[in-house]
């Protein structure tokens, strides 16, 4: 059994940060808890976050998406806000994470704050540039989810609580699709791939490609980006696609380890990351998101 | 620690540690269908009910239902819907050493719950987090649809 000396329950974000600084001994944040009962780190007390009022979902009249960090991975799946937005891209990764019973429970800010390479929603919203909103006692920061990684189970946090995520409306006209690798449907993901592609006049715009699980934090592969970017998508994009595909392989950084060899895993984002790019350029030939499958 | 709760219906107060799982403290307080597998929510045999929604109990902090409702096999033994699952599991011989069924019984319970006509993808996604060591993998996917199959929704 976990060793916890005390469990807390935050009321607010401010709360939260509050509980967690009050000690004495080391304090964490617990939301789902399906990571930390999985493991249980030495800690003396948790703060429970899941009623900290950052389980919401919301849209702005502008179209940007609000993710609440405590939303949890089933919410995310199954709500009309999220499986609406860039052709649910978002719900798309979010049901491909664990199984039935695990996402009622785990969060999308306990994936997140978990930080594994492999942090399954961390790609796709990368993708469709998410910024983390990040509170402290007496105020707020928000930085781009992609800088929000600092390492293997580190962050930007310190002790400060991640309250959730906002899309722009932009990034959800976007045509997005997601994939994952892993030797079963619930293990842990050798790699993981978002695309997503924004147009402007005919050509692309706004092209994203994130990786997951090849290397020390999730990463944008920006030159492969910038090789595809401007592309006319009616013309025949074969080349164009396979060259991008290699750039990206070449941008990744993965280890060699028990469940894959690090050569593997970089063919493999050569492989996913082409047939992605191919998949959403035949969504906007058909004029727009055709689903996250 | 003292957490009050809805324990099967009832308002409850369950004495815990903090760093307890639900699944101790609900065999603690005798619903012994939560059964213990593999304590790292992968095979489900302590599936139950956290506000309506199936959850692997034993990776669920005991002190996070405080205040929630929660809702084991043993609060469910008199519901039409359940007896009816319990009913058809046995008829199409989806119960074999048992250890799995009462877990198996909460997902299915759930998805009728929220959709009463579900295909037979719905079912078996229903029951991803549900292990069955005897490999018995289809036919409780045929009793979930059988009991769909009497229920409003279906078509």
């Amino acid at each position: 059994m976990w060793d916890l000396k005390e469990y807390r329950y935050a009321s607010s974000p401010e709360d939260a940060v509050a509980l967690l600084r009050k000690g004495p001994g080391r304090g964490m944040f617990i939301a789902g808890g399906t990571d930390l009962l999985l493991f249980p780190p030495a800690c003396d007390f948790v703060v429970d976050v899941s009623r900290a009022g950052i389980d919401r979902l919301a849209a702005t009249p502008d179209g940007d998406l609000f993710l609440g960090a405590a939303a949890t991975l089933h919410t995310l799946t199954t709500d009309p806000l999220v499986t609406g937005f860039a052709g649910g891209a978002v719900s798309h990764a979010a049901a491909h994470c664990g199984n039935r019973p695990v996402r009622s429970t785990a969060t999308l800010g306990g994936n997140l704050c978990n930080a594994l390479p492999s942090a399954d929603m961390a790609p796709v919203l990368i993708a469709l540039d998410a910024t983390c909103y990040i509170a402290d006692v007496d105020n707020q920061e928000s930085i781009p989810l992609v800088d929000f990684f600092t390492g293997p189970r580190r962050t930007v946090l310190g002790d400060r609580l991640l309250v959730g995520v906002a899309l722009p409306a932009e990034a959800g006209r976007r045509v997005c699709r997601s994939r994952k690798l892993t030797r079963s449907a619930e293990d842990i993901s050798l790699v993981q791939v978002a695309v997503a592609l924004g147009m402007e006049g005919g050509r692309l715009d706004q092209v994203r490609i994130a990786l997951g699980a090849v290397a020390p934090v999730p990463l944008r592969a920006g030159l492969a980006e910038t090789a595809l970017t401007d592309l006319d998508y009616h013309s025949d994009c074969t080349a164009a696609v396979a060259d991008a595909a290699e750039i990206a392989a070449g941008e990744c950084d993965p280890i060699s380890d028990h469940r894959a060899s690090a050569e593997y895993r970089r063919d493999m984002v050569r492989v996913l990351t082409g047939r992605l790019i191919a998949e959403c350029l035949d969504d906007l030939r058909r004029g727009g998101n055709g689903g996250a499958a | 620690m003292t957490i009050e709760l809805i324990l099967d219906g009832k308002r409850t107060a369950l004495e815990i540690l903090p760093g307890q799982n639900l699944l101790q403290a609900l065999r603690g307080a005798s619903r012994f269908s939560v059964k213990l597998g593999c304590e790292t929510g992968d095979c489900g045999s302590c599936t139950v009910l956290l506000d309506g929604e199936p959850v692997n109990s034993c990776v669920v902090a005991a002190a996070r239902a405080a205040g929630r409702s929660v809702t084991t096999l043993e609060g469910l033994l008199g519901d039409p819907l359940m007896q009816r699952l319990q009913r058809e599991l046995v008829d199409k011989g989806a119960v074999q050493c048992g250890y799995c069924s009462p877990g198996m019984l909460i997902s299915l319970y759930a998805l009728l719950k929220q959709d009463e006509a579900p295909t037979d993808r719905d079912v078996r996604e229903a029951l991803s987090g549900n292990l069955c060591r005897c490999t018995g993998y289809v036919k409780p996917v045929e009793a979930a649809l059988a009991v769909a199959a009497t229920l409003g929704g279906a078509s």
